[in-house]
């Protein structure tokens, strides 16, 4: 069931049977079924597929963003390959030292089973997120400076303090503000006499590091744009100050969850490129959500075609887009427009997404597939390896499929 | 700049607005009855009645009684009140110290409690202490003032005897000067707890009265306001950045949760002052409202039209402050456009 490669030690994330179920009047919601795959150093890999399939909350799996309830993680393990190599932090200017880069081992840890505090460490700093719509993932109340400057604070309050001159002598209220840890006179105590100054020390070097992020994603004139509210930034700004707050502490992970679905198609393909170059430059791993399979085609090393809560097909670009083995996976290449597509050559998948509501032992796609068999409507195929780095879900005979 | 303007141009709207006020209350008085029927008797021949109607200028056109009220406003003279049989301008300010006292103890005490409440019960929704902000709530928004006022003095003064009515206890404030008006603040500036206590004391019935309601508009607001704002996605981005969920709650959601909360905090504000009349003539609080009250009743038109006066000012500069407030919490708001 699992896909194996021999590069076994290249793997930042391993999701194992991953499953995520939803308590509901009506039932239980399997929305993830027992999903498995890996995530390795530096790719990017697609998952694709319809709405609701369960892509975007494997996605949010990664960081615990789950709602629960009415949500539950029913079982299986999200296995991250933790690496706290200080070369990685670089990039920010920092020295080695500080406690972020004392561990230069692999470290693996379940991230599904971590603590609250656990996972908070590891949110935005080595693995963070890029939501759907960047209008609504700005807080409209605070300045693009102020939201970009948290994730520093959360994460990089040492190196903030180090710019700032500031050693581990650092008074403590100066030390709880350049961590968002303020307690209730904080806000008098970093503003006495003695204080004040290196409180501006510390919100300059604050300004710094996100005038930096904010630099890399190639907005013009980053400074002024600290001080503007969301209202007042076009949504490819937008989306560019997201990025740049996902990218601050150089991530082993960055989950894209449609981060182009809400932007016309000229600013897509710049923020695409962006994301590419940012990742190329970092060795940053992607999993990228979407349900456009042409743009997945463009910009994936490997794509995962979900259906109904489980991954059908999983494989390289070209191997999922030169040679398909699942029909829902043919399906859809069928119903992808390119330019040679001739007027009416576009085919629709007939019927609908079966419930997703206590599902039965049988294949999910039985019910819209040309291929089925009794042997489909008794059985649950799983995952059988094509080649070593393809996998497909299916016990029709694939390569007659294809051959169509 | 753009918020300095703001301002100014509303404060230049505002006499307009008071002279509104004043035409239309100045009219009203003259339809509910004699203006000056506290001084008037059944003894009084018609040529007495007369008489005080001249006194008052009652024979002359009633514009240029306006007119001549108006005048007496601006020179610092605002006529006299029978009902306390001494110049309104002189009566006035302590009894406004005393409703400022109960509105302020009951409203600071609304405003924090009901953010704090509608903010606890909102990020714990449909949870134990979600239900109990509920029921406490909506019991609030819905007990009549002047039922739970009477029921809270039945119980508390009447059964069991613990709890006093009126403004202070006098042999206690015997010795206690009165810099400003404010017993509680007094008793403080005079040094004395025992004071402090009688005052604090004398305040609670009236203020959990008068705050009730307004803790449970404000904390029902905040509530579900939050509720909604707890399910957008810049609260999902905060927590995808390692903000803890405390930070997430007060720094993001609750921000903007207060955006809608303010505009009807404004609103309670209205509802605190009507509530003064109530509640001071159930406990004899010595304030604004039941000296209004009596003005109504016994035709006291110096007494009423002071008031009037002073309140629509008084809820002009507030819904002023509630609109800066609101435009400082949220940059989409443009002011005066």
């Amino acid at each position: 069931m699992m896909l194996d490669t021999s590069d076994q030690k290249n793997f930042v994330a391993k999701v194992d049977d991953l499953k995520v179920y939803f308590n509901s009047k009506r039932g239980t919601v399997h929305a993830v079924d027992g999903i498995s795959f890996d995530v390795y150093k530096g790719e990017t890999l697609g998952l694709v597929g319809e709405t609701g399939c369960g892509k975007s909350v494997t996605g949010r799996s990664f960081l615990q963003l789950l709602p629960i309830p009415p949500g539950v993680l029913a079982g299986g393990s999200i296995t991250y390959n933790q690496q706290t190599n200080s070369s990685q932090r670089i990039e920010t200017g920092s020295k080695p030292g500080f406690p972020n880069s004392r561990n230069f081992e692999f470290k693996k840890v379940d991230l599904l089973t971590l603590t609250g505090e656990e996972i908070r460490k590891i949110r935005g700093d080595s693995i963070a997120m890029i939501f759907q719509d960047p209008g609504k993932s700005l807080n409209p109340t605070l300045t693009i400076g102020a939201q970009l400057s948290e994730v520093f604070l959360q994460h990089r309050t040492e190196e903030i303090l180090e710019m700032a001159g500031l050693g581990s002598e650092a008074p403590g209220a100066i030390r709880r503000f350049a961590s968002q840890r303020n307690r209730i006179f904080d806000k008098w105590l970093v503003n006495l006499s003695g204080n004040r100054l290196t409180k501006s020390r510390v919100e300059k070097a604050v300004a710094d590091l996100v005038a930096k992020a904010l630099s890399d994603t190639q907005v013009p004139n980053p400074v002024k744009l600290m001080d503007r509210y969301p209202h007042e930034l076009s949504g490819g700004m937008k989306q560019r100050v997201m990025i740049a707050q996902a990218l601050a502490c150089n991530p082993d992970i960055l989950i894209a969850d449609e981060p182009t679905t809400a932007l016309d198609v000229t600013v897509e393909a710049r923020i695409l490129d962006l994301i590419q170059d940012l990742q190329q430059r970092r060795q940053t791993s992607v999993v990228y959500i979407s349900h456009d399979l042409s743009l997945v085609r463009r910009i994936c090393d490997r794509v995962a075609v979900m259906y109904a809560g489980r991954i059908v097909e999983i494989g390289t670009n070209n191997e999922i887009f030169k040679n398909p083995r699942h029909p829902y996976t043919i399906g859809l290449m069928k119903a992808l427009p390119s330019a040679d597509t001739a007027r009416g050559e576009l085919l629709a998948i007939p019927g609908n997404v079966p419930e997703l509501i206590n599902p039965p032992q049988m294949c999910r796609f039985s019910s819209r597939c040309a291929f089925a068999t009794d042997k489909c409507k008794n059985q649950d195929p799983q995952l059988e390896k094509v080649t070593n780095s393809h996998s497909v879900a299916c016990f029709a005979d694939v390569a007659e499929i294809s051959g169509k | 700049m753009q918020l300095r303007d703001y301002i100014l141009r509303r404060l230049m709207v505002l006499p307009f607005l008071i002279i509104g006020v004043s035409i239309v209350v100045f009219t009203l008085t003259r339809v509910g009855g004699s203006p000056i029927g506290i001084y008037l008797s059944h003894e009084m021949t018609p040529d007495e009645v007369l008489e005080i109607e001249q006194r008052f200028g009652l024979d002359k056109p009633v514009w240029v009684q306006y007119l001549q009220w108006a005048k007496g406003v601006l020179s610092g003279d605002f006529g006299w009140s029978g009902i306390s049989a001494a110049p309104v301008a002189d009566v006035f300010p302590l009894k406004l110290a005393a409703t400022m006292e109960l509105a302020a103890a009951s409203g600071l005490v609304a405003l924090f409690l009901g953010i704090f409440l509608g903010t606890f019960a909102g990020a714990r929704r449909n949870r134990a202490p979600d239900h109990i902000t509920r029921i406490v709530a909506v019991s609030g928004a819905s007990l009549p003032q002047f039922w739970f006022g009477i029921l809270l003095l039945i119980v508390f003064w009447a059964n069991l005897g613990i709890a006093p009515i009126g403004r202070s206890d006098a042999t206690v404030f015997a010795s206690i000067n009165h810099p400003t008006g404010l017993y509680t603040l007094d008793a403080i500036l005079a040094g004395s707890p025992r004071a402090f206590w009688d005052a604090i004391w004398h305040l609670m019935l009236p203020a959990i009265t008068l705050g009730y309601g307004a803790t449970a508009i404000i904390a029902r607001m905040m509530r579900s306001a939050l509720v909604e704002e707890l399910q957008q996605d810049y609260v999902d981005a905060a927590r995808a950045k390692g903000l803890a969920e405390k930070l997430v709650l007060k720094k993001h959601a609750r921000r903007n949760a207060l955006v809608p909360t303010i505009t009807v905090i404004g609103l309670t504000f209205g509802f605190l002052l009507q509530g003064t009349i109530t509640v001071e003539i159930i406990y004899r609080w010595p304030g604004l409202g039941r000296w209004m009250a009596a003005s109504v009743v016994r035709g006291d038109q110096g007494t009423l039209m002071t008031y009037v006066l002073f309140t629509s000012v008084l809820f002009l500069i507030v819904n002023l402050i509630v609109d800066v407030v609101y435009a400082n919490l949220d940059r989409r708001v443009t002011l005066g456009k």
